[in-house]
């Protein structure tokens, strides 16, 4: 059976067309290219892109972790060294030699604090 | 011995995943490269305007990457065709809207002949560009394609010059099989009239 794509006129509409597609100006090609590149470019540029933005806020977000976790690791040492030299600074206070003699004048003390509510 | 063999196992699939991206990018820019002259030459056709035309083909070449790249290549050449008709038939409309048709680019339908009989060729006759010597052919067959309506010149350029089946064309156009076949008769037949008429 002969179909319409065996017919001779239409063979060489075909090829007149294929002719004149491929002797395209220079200038014509040149800006096929350019939309060609382009095109790609939006696809594997958009993905590099993407891939360096993540890289991107990935590593801010591993900075302010790790700062996060030093702060805290820092906090508390700063917080038992701060207990630390307070528990000191009171055992110091409760075994020095004046704050012994503290005890020893108690009797003292508190006839003075007696004297002293008599008279107001 | 485990983690040397999990680290090398993804020491392997690095450089393959790699290569699969950039044999992507390669085939779909040598598709590309081997469709947007013809994508070109189809385009003029319909806007009558070579800056339209180039315009036209880079929004499709963007829209079609996008879209479609990722898809497998066996795909590629209706959605491409797909998304270049779209354009096109975008443009018109944009066009009609204007104002600024050329009676000329389109005829209605109910201007074709439809005696199936009429239509039919002569088996003996060698056709109307027989006797043309190239130049005066593709001028004659330039006229013809840009008086065919939008339709059935895509049915036409996609069937017997991309060489796409019923079945590709018609996703192509968005439209069913039948009437790429009713499309692609009657352009056959319109384009036979028109040339026959240069001789």
């Amino acid at each position: 059976m002969k179909t319409p794509a065996n017919e001779p006129w239409i063979d060489r509409s075909v090829a007149l067309l294929e002719q004149s597609a491929q002797s395209l100006d220079a200038a014509t090609l040149l800006r096929l290219n350019r939309a060609r590149q382009a095109a790609l470019a939006q696809r594997y540029g958009h993905r590099r892109g993407w891939a360096i933005g993540s890289g991107l806020a990935g590593a801010t977000l591993a900075v302010l972790i790790a700062f996060g976790i030093g702060h805290r690791l820092h906090a508390p040492a700063g917080i038992k060294l701060d207990a630390a030299e307070h528990t000191m600074s009171d055992s110091v206070a409760l075994t020095d030699d004046d704050s012994t003699d503290i005890y020893e004048n108690l009797d003292f003390y508190v006839w003075l604090n007696a004297e002293q509510h008599g008279n107001d | 011995m485990l983690a040397d063999s999990l680290s090398m196992s993804v020491h392997e699939r690095m450089p393959a995943r790699a290569a699969t991206s950039m044999d992507d990018s390669r085939a779909l820019e040598q598709f590309l490269r081997g469709i947007e002259r013809r994508a070109l030459r189809m385009t003029e056709f319909a806007s009558g305007n070579r800056e339209e035309a180039l315009d036209l083909v880079q929004d499709a070449m963007f829209g079609f990457v996008r879209h479609y790249g990722a898809r497998a290549s066996d795909e590629w050449s209706p959605l491409f065709w797909r998304v270049l008709n779209s354009r096109i038939n975008d443009w018109h409309r944009r066009q009609r809207v204007r104002g600024r048709w050329l009676g000329w680019f389109e005829r209605s339908d109910t201007a074709v002949d439809d005696d199936p009989i009429a239509a039919l060729p002569d088996p003996g006759e060698p056709g109307p560009l027989a006797r043309m010597a190239d130049g005066e052919a593709s001028a004659a067959l330039e006229t013809g394609l840009r008086a065919l309506p939008l339709r059935q010149r895509q049915a036409f350029m996609l069937r017997m010059w991309e060489g796409l089946d019923v079945a590709e064309t018609s996703r192509a156009m968005r439209c069913s099989q039948g009437s790429v076949k009713t499309h692609l008769s009657r352009a056959l037949a319109n384009l036979r009239h028109s040339l026959e008429a240069h001789r």
